[in-house]
């Protein structure tokens, strides 16, 4: 049996009507009155305060400090400093140290390997929160690079590139907007939440060029360029580019997601229960465009 | 339900459909948004392990494409300082092929290449390139390549006939050069003269 008080407050709510602008009010002492005071208890200092600038009417300038050098004159301005709120940084992770981790079976290589098989590895510390894009690969340790498998980073140079493509594997670099990054690198937190999966959102203006380049094997380019590209890279590097075609791996190295998807095999808007272990799937077709959008 | 191809599709919602060509493999089904790349690119097959066509090389148009199998790579150590990783890692490439065999190549670029760089043939006939630039190898092998690449580039250079009025313009200023040689020449004749004694007639 429920307690008196919910009894109470679900009675209201099968009695009251609907809440409309017609039948709300601020809570009392909200709202202060741009009046000046009058009568008894808003007499003598009409709420103007005591003496100062305040109440004599001639306010201050907002900012100053009274004389001192006030907090938004006392940085001076810096060309460096442009855009730095816009700037991402990544989490570098070298040719050498993703071996090692493929060696001593830290990382799978039989599925696409991405950020969330990554931060599975839990041997990064990444915080979306601190303006943090991913994980970037780096140049060291290319010669001893010698595993096939198909890769998804947020960045990645041409060496790079050319170490992963010359053993058969692939390499997308794809963009990920800090709350989608949020979910992909601890997926089971995100599902406990119970919140629909999000939608990725696209890459901002200062990076859009670059996701959009075959060159660096964006996720939003043409999979045909992203292929003369390859047979490019392949001659200026001297290596001959090994045929996907013919690899046993071939659909696991071609999996793809699409560039609103978070999760493989899952879509944005869908609910994973772990509890009862289904998967809650919108119906409602205004939802499902909205998810598709 | 029956779990077929259609109704699994109307029950997964229009969102769902196969991929196009993503895969060449079996039908997968796979969400697709309004920015999936068949949108973006409508017009593209999307296909990732399209295979290229090899550019040719005629005459002396060379195209730039090297086939790797026909061509020797050999790693070795490098010289020069660099401690453990300089005396065991073979960072130094060589690269090389017999020039005379070469098909990949014209007749007319093979001959050049024989005349304008000779000094990097060997007796054998091979033409050998070598670095050991950077400290790895697949830097390495992309410089050798680089550098052969410019060798072909820079045998095959014919350069153009010169334009009709640089021809003029060199034969006017060889003439002026020529005509103001001579009167120089005149005048300090006349100096000589107005030294000597004068003749008695």
């Amino acid at each position: 049996m429920a307690s008196q008080g919910t009894e109470k407050a679900l009675a209201l709510l099968r009695r009251l009507p609907r809440v409309s602008l017609g039948n709300l009010k601020p809570n009392p002492g909200a709202v202060k009155s741009a009046r000046r005071g009058r009568g008894i208890y808003g007499g003598k200092t009409h709420g103007a305060g005591s003496k100062g600038s305040g109440q004599r009417q001639n306010f201050m300038r907002l900012g100053f400090e009274t004389g001192n050098t006030p907090f938004y004159l006392r940085f001076p301005y810096q060309n460096y400093y442009k855009g730095h709120h816009m700037r991402l940084s990544y989490a570098p992770l070298c040719m050498g140290k993703l071996q090692r981790m493929i060696d001593t079976s830290r990382l799978r290589t039989d599925v696409p390997v991405d950020i969330t098989q990554l931060s599975a590895t839990q041997l990064f510390s990444i915080n979306p929160m601190e303006k943090m894009g991913g994980i970037m690969l780096k140049d060291e340790g290319i010669d001893h690079f010698q595993a096939t498998l198909n890769l998804e980073v947020q960045w990645a140079t041409e060496a790079v590139i050319t170490s992963v493509e010359r053993n058969g594997g692939t390499i997308t670099v794809a963009y990920y907007d800090p709350i989608s990054l949020q979910a992909a690198l601890n997926p089971m937190a995100f599902f406990k939440r119970g919140v629909a999966i999000p939608r990725r959102m696209l890459p901002p203006q200062n990076l859009i060029d670059y996701y959009s380049d075959p060159k660096n094997r964006g996720y939003l380019a043409d999979p045909t360029e992203v292929a003369r590209e390859r047979f490019v890279l392949a001659q200026k590097y001297g290596y001959e580019l090994p045929d996907i075609r013919s690899s046993p791996n071939q659909e696991m190295l071609l999996e793809r997601k699409d560039p609103r998807q978070i999760f493989y095999g899952l879509q944005p808007g869908w609910v994973v229960n772990l509890e009862d272990k289904v998967i809650l799937k919108p119906t409602d077709p205004e939802l499902l465009e909205h998810y598709a959008s | 339900m029956l779990l077929s191809r259609p109704n699994i599709l109307r029950s997964l919602g229009r969102t769902v459909a196969p991929c196009r060509s993503l895969h060449n493999t079996a039908w997968l089904w796979c969400f697709r948004s309004a920015v999936s790349l068949d949108k973006i690119y409508p017009e593209s097959d999307l296909d990732l392990t399209k295979p290229q066509q090899i550019p040719k090389t005629k005459g002396h148009n060379f195209s730039g494409y090297v086939p790797m199998d026909k061509v020797q790579v050999t790693y070795s150590r490098s010289s020069g300082p660099g401690g453990q990783n300089v005396n065991k890692i073979n960072t130094k490439v060589d690269l090389r092929f017999h020039l005379a065999s070469a098909e990949w190549l014209s007749p007319e670029l093979k001959e050049k290449l024989a005349t304008k760089h000779k000094t990097s043939i060997t007796s054998d006939g091979f033409l050998v390139i070598r670095s050991d630039k950077t400290r790895s190898q697949q830097l390495n092998l992309a410089e050798a390549m680089d550098k052969l690449r410019h060798l072909i580039y820079t045998a095959a250079f014919v350069p153009p006939p010169p334009a009709v009025e640089d021809i003029e313009r060199a034969r006017r200023r060889h003439e002026a050069a020529t005509r103001e040689r001579l009167r120089q020449k005149k005048l300090r004749s006349v100096t000589k003269q107005g030294r000597r004694a004068p003749e008695l007639s």
